[in-house]
């Protein structure tokens, strides 16, 4: 479905994103993990034609991003929640999305329905709440009702209901036969909601592998935070002692 | 690369973006408020003097000209509305949810400009005429009203409001170049009013750089009297200032596209 290929980014000197290769596959929530700095946000706007790669492709069904043709039908994103001019109406921002990619004007308010923002669809973005907002792109990313799906840090700051509601919609959607891609950093979450886990640092590939045998990979009793930390501790930008004490001093089971 | 189409799907986005934004109808009521209450105001003063008025004053009177003399004032709020039709895209972050679903840059430009451009122009063409009207209405008084089939007059209306719809574009151009609206705002205000004063410096040497400047062009473009008075040669002749808008149109047009068909 999505194939990156030899993905590279330089910003200056800095490589970001250093000949990174996997591929999001259908029916399954891909978890996207990596210290801060790693490059997952990059590699995302990268897949969305958002950045230009140095070297290497990011492929959607074979074409790159910025080749399709109506991209709202075939991948649904959701990046920061400041995507949106705050003085505009909720209703209005889906509705210019929607007209973009000459989808029915009826899909804004299904999207409004099923995200639960009916009720303010008339009320400028500006007032809305961090949970609200996240709602409204989640509303955005699914307008084109697409095959493919990418959230970038989608939990930050909801609250439990939010972070239930959006871990059921993952799941569901993968369920459907989508492909969901889904970076963050709250370890716990990721445990319950990904399939599958891919984790960078400093921009290159660490694992890519199904989260059963990832946790494993980390000893008996494992949690997904040890794993990861562990298959970290190398790349992270700027270290500090807990994350080296913790995967010293864990001892088997607890 | 497939042939450059512009789909009517991305045209009607940007429409809805446009008529959408608040900042759209405070601009434009703006304009009109400038545009014909600075017009009417000109045209009162005259016409409640004009008794006591010198010869040369009287002689100096255009009935086209002073009813169109706030779109010089009209032309800010339009100039701020194509600023802020883009940069506020760049300030929001909303320029990503934008590409996403338009992801050629080329494309989202164009029609970005074409529908402003439209809009713009005909705002300003109403804006024009509904100030021409307005003061001739208040000159038919004392008789001093020319009617809109007298020579030059109609040329004269249009391209008042042609003038505003470019500076509509100039703010559009450096919105796209600058990205920050204040930034972009400072620049557009500097480019139609600080270049008439510091054009007027080179007039020991050449009159040029008075007749590429906005202001002194708007003043060739709204009028049907030749200009008369010892400033007179300040004044570009009809065709140079209808090549000052293609100048200016073309070239910030142009390095605004140049910055946005960048990475965003």
């Amino acid at each position: 479905m999505v194939e990156i290929r030899g993905l590279t980014k330089r910003f200056g000197g800095t490589t970001v994103v250093d000949d990174l290769s996997f591929r999001i596959e259908p029916g399954r929530v891909t978890g996207f993990l990596g210290p801060n700095g790693a490059g997952k946000s990059t590699t995302m706007r990268m897949i969305l034609g958002l950045d230009t790669p140095a070297a290497g492709r990011a492929l959607i069904g074979g074409r790159p991003y910025r080749a399709l043709d109506k991209p709202l039908r075939l991948v649904g994103a959701l990046l920061e929640a400041g995507a949106v001019h705050p003085g505009r109406r909720a209703r209005d921002h889906l509705a210019w999305l929607a007209a973009s990619n000459a989808l029915p004007a009826a899909r804004v308010g299904e999207l409004l329905e099923r995200t639960g923002l009916s009720a303010v669809a008339g009320k400028r973005v500006g007032g809305f709440s961090l949970g609200m907002r996240q709602r409204l792109g989640i509303a955005a990313a699914l307008l084109g009702d697409p095959p493919i799906l990418l959230f970038d840090e989608p939990v930050n700051g909801l609250d439990p209901e939010g972070v239930l509601w959006i871990r059921t919609l993952m799941k569901s959607m993968a369920a459907e036969g989508r492909a969901v891609l889904v970076s963050s950093h709250l370890m716990s979450e990721m445990a319950l909601t990904a399939d599958h886990v891919i984790v960078i640092g400093r921009g290159r590939l660490i694992a890519d592998t199904g989260m059963r045998q990832f946790i494993e990979s980390a000893g008996p009793g494992a949690s997904l935070e040890e794993a990861y930390l562990r298959m970290t501790a190398q790349a992270v930008d700027y270290s500090t002692d807990a994350a080296a004490i913790r995967t010293q001093t864990r001892g088997p089971g607890r | 690369m497939t042939r450059f189409t512009i789909p009517l799907a991305v045209l009607r986005s940007e429409w809805i973006k446009l008529h959408t934004a608040r900042s759209t109808y405070i601009a434009l009521i703006a304009a009109f408020v400038l545009g014909l209450g600075t017009g009417l105001l000109d045209v009162l003063s005259v016409t409640g003097h004009w008794a006591t008025m010198s010869a040369a004053d009287r002689a100096d009177f255009d009935p086209v000209g002073d009813p169109l003399s706030g779109f010089q004032l009209g032309e800010l709020a339009l100039g701020a509305l194509g600023v802020l039709a883009v940069s506020t895209e760049y300030a929001t972050g909303m320029i990503r949810s934008t590409l996403i679903a338009t992801p050629r840059r080329a494309v989202v430009y164009t029609a970005k400009a074409l529908i402003l451009g439209l809009f713009a122009l005909l705002a300003s063409e109403l804006c024009a005429f509904a100030a021409f009207f307005v003061g001739q209405l208040v000159l038919r008084r004392q008789h001093l009203d020319v009617s809109v089939t007298a020579p030059h007059v109609l040329r004269a209306i249009t391209f008042a409001g042609l003038y505003m719809a470019v500076v509509t574009m100039v703010g559009f151009g450096l919105g796209a170049l600058i990205r920050h609206t204040a930034g972009a705002m400072a620049a557009m205000f500097a480019l139609v009013f600080l270049t008439y004063p510091a054009a007027r410096a080179f007039e020991g040497s050449s009159y040029l750089p008075d007749h590429l400047t906005l202001a002194d062009a708007a003043t060739a473009l709204a009028t049907i009297a030749p200009p008369t008075g010892p400033h007179a040669q300040r004044i570009p002749s009809f065709g140079f200032a209808c090549f000052d808008l293609v100048l200016y149109l073309v070239a910030f047009l142009g390095l605004g596209a140049a910055r946005a068909l960048r990475d965003a």
